[in-house]
């Protein structure tokens, strides 16, 4: 039998949640090898490069920078989050990350340090802005979260 | 969370980290990691379906990556076959500016299916001369089947 399927960019949302799994494989790869430092120097030096962008918009508009970008990566994700927002903070309540429960879903180990994916790299985000991250809460079977966005003391 | 759709962008930094550790046998030793761990399905799906599991598994991957390709199967050939016009993963590298991707990036899909298929009885040819332009082609053969035509073509 012969089949044939042709597909452009435009014929599906990119969206291929199995990507988490592949992460989560790196990091018990990297952790099983090289230690959990380099689980942790890894996500920083990822963090530092891809959301330099992130950083600078931060640097500009300063917490709503921050929401946005969070906003749209759990809208994306599908992902039921609340935020709150003053001058000074961003709290970000997460009632059930996403990757975590997409690889609880599918039978995918989830690595331990999984959580330093929202922990190491938000405080990667924040280095050089007037701004710390703070993971206040993770829960390890579903990924529900709190995180706290705050300007350092002077 | 890093989003699915930043992981690319992840993956190809992890591959620079590798390499500043321990060079392109540690990037090696990562791929032939992830293969083993991470592709039970490709090899489940093969395994039960014989070259179909090849287009089962890619059906799925590339329709959720949005690709721009054409896949091709031939099961009385034994062979199938992806196109890739415009890789979604290559794609994105090329267009983040402020990143500068690993220089290997490519060569991923080469080992970890390589890994995966050639001890189950299939070639695996993987064409990466246009990669830069975001474009590659993959041929999958059964190999029994390739040694029987080419019988044939010597009777």
């Amino acid at each position: 039998m012969k089949q044939i399927m042709l597909r452009t960019a435009a014929d599906n949302p990119y969206l291929h949640k199995d990507f988490h799994a592949a992460l989560s494989t790196a990091l018990i790869y990297l952790e099983e090898r090289y230690g959990a430092d380099a689980v942790r120097a890894y996500l920083r030096q990822f963090a530092t490069a891809f959301y330099g962008p992130l950083k600078q918009d931060i640097l500009q508009r300063g917490l709503p920078a921050l929401q946005e970008h969070f906003a749209r990566i759990y809208q994306i994700e599908g992902g039921d989050v609340t935020f709150e927002l003053t001058d000074d903070a961003l709290t970000i309540h997460v009632a059930a990350c996403p990757a975590v429960m997409h690889m609880r879903q599918h039978d995918r180990p989830v690595a331990p340090l999984f959580y330093e994916t929202t922990r190491t790299v938000n405080e990667a985000i924040c280095e050089g802005t007037p701004f710390r991250a703070e993971l206040l809460a993770y829960d390890d079977r579903t990924g529900r979260s709190t995180v706290r966005f705050s300007r350092r003391s002077p | 969370m890093i989003s699915c759709t930043e992981f690319i962008a992840a993956y190809s930094e992890l591959f620079k980290y590798l390499d500043q550790r321990g060079g392109k046998e540690a990037v090696l030793d990562f791929w032939n990691y992830l293969s083993d761990h991470f592709l039970g399905n490709l090899h489940d799906l093969v395994v039960a379906n014989g070259i179909r599991g090849c287009w089962l598994y890619w059906s799925h991957t590339l329709n959720e990556e949005a690709a721009d390709f054409t896949m091709e199967l031939d099961e009385d050939a034994g062979e199938f076959s992806i196109t890739m016009h415009h890789c979604p993963s290559k794609g994105r590298l090329l267009a983040w500016t402020h990143l500068e991707p690993y220089a290997d990036y490519c060569r991923h899909c080469d080992v970890l299916y390589r890994r995966v298929l050639e001890p189950l009885g299939y070639e695996y040819l993987y064409d990466q001369s246009q990669v830069a332009e975001a474009r590659c082609k993959l041929v999958i053969r059964r190999k029994e089947q390739r040694a029987d035509e080419h019988g044939r073509d010597m009777a």
